[in-house]
């Protein structure tokens, strides 16, 4: 494998040294470009108090492509499908060099705090999110004490 | 090889060339306070010999690998990289990327990646003067001395005067033609290719490598004790660490609280007056019993579970002896279940444990066929027993029987008597005589004559 980019090692550095309230980066020992992520649930949203983990993976051209992220804690969310993925602009056509990991894990912790129905992955939770607001709240707080709360 | 492949920086990298057009005139400026930083006269003497400078071998550097002194003001890093800039340029809408960092980003798209506003390579020029005098005048750590210059006097320092730097090995003008690299501090003494023994361990080394051998990894080099300053040879460090006279030990009673430290030649005056010079030795025999006591412990321990192993075995082998005896079978397999389950420590105490089974089985069988044995007898007794008695009862008939014949016998030669009268006995000859023909009862009578006096001489 090739060296790692000076970026990747800075990136990493500050993420150990000034980290990001509610949210924890480490890079695994032996690939240092595959990172194990926890993201708090944000305050007032139905996944308060649960703690997610997700994988992040560094592909070789980054930062010229995004990093691939995907939530292992299962997770109800109009814009996460059942693997996992996110509907999130800045992981695909709308990303840019100038991101960073922090950026765009505090990104995703801000999506938990402003669901958008409109632009679905899960078509099922999103309908029953346009349809049954309370319903569909109550079963994410629910799924949130289940499997993020361990 | 190419010598610059000594380097640990990749000369390939594209950007190590990026500040050249700077070098020049920065140099020229810099260098008395640079050089005077150096403070080593024989960087001169180096520059004066007209052989040395053409030793001289270019230092790329990646100005992204290398160290910067404290932190980099965020405004002078590059977005993309984080890394202070490299040949920065200003985009349209303001924004100061690497020129490599930019142009990698608008092939993939054509956007600002700060703003996202539409941006193509037209759009983009060089960044301002000061920007790149900010940038050069950046303090960084040379890789390999570790004293620090400004980033665009690095690649100059490297190639002219850094000591630790290689330069071409001076036997390349010589009749030898050495291609090797040498370091330049090195570089004074001729070509030092060529191998020689270690005076001290007889190894053999290029002489180029030899100070350092000495220095760090020779074993047989004699070396000051730091304690008693006795001159010992570095691989016995360790041993005469044990025995160095001036090495600072604790108490020997340091174990039960003693704090005195003293010299080892001094420890014994320490002796007498130590507080604990009763209560130590005390201690010390305590601790041989309770070593003792352990011992001993353990050594029950393991009879005692000898011991449970063995009823274990008993119990289990009694529970088998209760099954019919065609269930039993003798193979290895189906050993009582306690020696089969039981974890046991190794393979031989597993052959043990096999042996003792196979033992208790054959002491069962040998139980089980002696109980076989009577009870075959107590069958055969109970069978002939009436046997006898019947056979006895036989006798006893047969004998009354013979006396009831007897009776009838004699009643019979009585009459026979009476009816002949005075005959003269009766004979084999007379009887035919007798009555032949006319009275066959009577030839058939005594015809019986024969068993009657087989029966009287009875």
């Amino acid at each position: 494998m090739a060296a790692l980019p000076k970026r990747i090692i800075k990136e990493t550095e500050r993420l150990a040294r000034e980290p990001v309230p509610g949210i924890n980066a480490v890079p695994h020992e032996d690939n240092l470009r595959y990172f194990d992520v926890s993201i708090h649930g944000p305050q007032g949203s139905p996944y308060e108090g649960g703690i997610f983990k997700l994988e992040l993976f560094l592909p070789d051209d980054y930062p010229m492509t995004p990093p691939k992220i995907r939530f292992l804690t299962k997770i109800y969310y109009p814009n996460i499908d059942k693997l996992g993925r996110i509907c999130l602009d800045v992981l695909k056509s709308n990303w840019s060099p100038a991101l960073q990991i922090r950026t765009i894990l505090l990104s995703i912790q801000a999506l938990l705090g402003a669901p958008n129905p409109d632009d679905p992955l899960a078509p099922d939770v999103a309908k029953r999110w346009k349809e049954d607001q309370e319903g569909a709240i109550a079963t994410a707080k629910e799924w949130t004490r289940t499997h993020a709360m361990t | 090889m190419p010598p610059t492949t000594h380097h640990p920086l990749d000369p390939s990298l594209p950007h190590s060339n990026s500040i050249e057009p700077d070098n020049d005139d920065i140099a020229a400026l810099n260098i008395p306070g640079s050089s005077s930083s150096l403070s080593s006269s024989n960087i001169y003497k180096h520059l004066r010999t007209p052989s040395t400078s053409s030793l001289n071998i270019r230092h790329p550097i990646d100005l992204r690998a290398i160290t910067y002194d404290g932190a980099v003001d965020e405004n002078l890093v590059c977005p993309i990289c984080r890394c202070p800039l490299v040949d920065p340029v200003l985009t349209e809408c303001d924004h100061i990327f690497c020129r490599s960092c930019i142009d990698d980003a608008l092939s993939n798209t054509k956007l600002c990646p700060i703003d996202r506003s539409p941006l193509d390579s037209d759009g983009v020029g060089r960044a301002p003067k000061m920007v790149h005098n900010q940038l050069d005048s950046l303090k960084a750590k040379c890789p390999r001395c570790t004293s620090s210059f400004a980033r665009s006097m690095l690649e100059n320092h490297l190639e002219k005067y850094c000591l630790e730097a290689n330069v071409k090995c001076p036997g390349i003008h010589s009749e030898r033609y050495c291609k090797e690299v040498v370091k330049r501090r090195m570089s004074g003494r001729g070509c030092l290719h060529y191998p020689v023994d270690c005076p001290d361990c007889k190894e053999t080394l290029l002489l180029v490598e030899m100070e350092e051998h000495r220095e760090d990894s020779c074993n047989e080099k004699l070396k000051a004790c730091e304690h008693c300053g006795v001159d010992i040879l570095r691989c016995k460090e360790s041993e005469h660490h044990k025995e160095c006279p001036d090495i600072i030990r604790p108490c020997k009673w340091v174990e039960y609280g003693c704090q005195h430290e003293a010299k080892r030649k001094d420890l014994h005056l320490h002796t007498d007056d130590c507080n604990f010079k009763l209560v130590g030795p005390m201690a010390d025999t305590l601790k041989k019993e309770i070593s003792i006591l352990r011992s001993d412990m353990r050594s029950l321990a393991e009879t005692n579970h000898l011991q449970e192993r063995r009823i274990k075995f008993l119990e289990s082998g009694q529970r088998a002896s209760d099954r019919p005896m065609e269930l039993m079978d003798l193979s290895l397999a189906n050993l009582p279940e306690s020696a089969n389950t039981e974890p046991l420590d190794s393979g031989h105490e597993y052959l043990l444990s096999l042996l003792e089974s196979q033992q208790s089985r054959l002491s069962q069988l040998s139980n089980e066929l002696a109980d076989f044995q009577g009870k075959n007898t107590m069958m055969l007794l109970n069978e002939t027993i009436p046997i006898k008695n019947e056979l006895s009862e036989l006798r006893s008939t047969q004998q009354v029987t013979c006396m009831h014949v007897r009776w009838l016998m004699r009643f019979r030669m009585q009459e026979n008597q009476r009816r002949f009268g005075g005959s003269p006995g009766p004979g084999p000859s007379g009887s035919p005589d007798g009555g032949s023909g006319s009275d066959l009862p009577f030839s058939r009578r005594l015809s019986d004559s024969a068993p009657r006096d087989i029966i009287t001489k009875l």
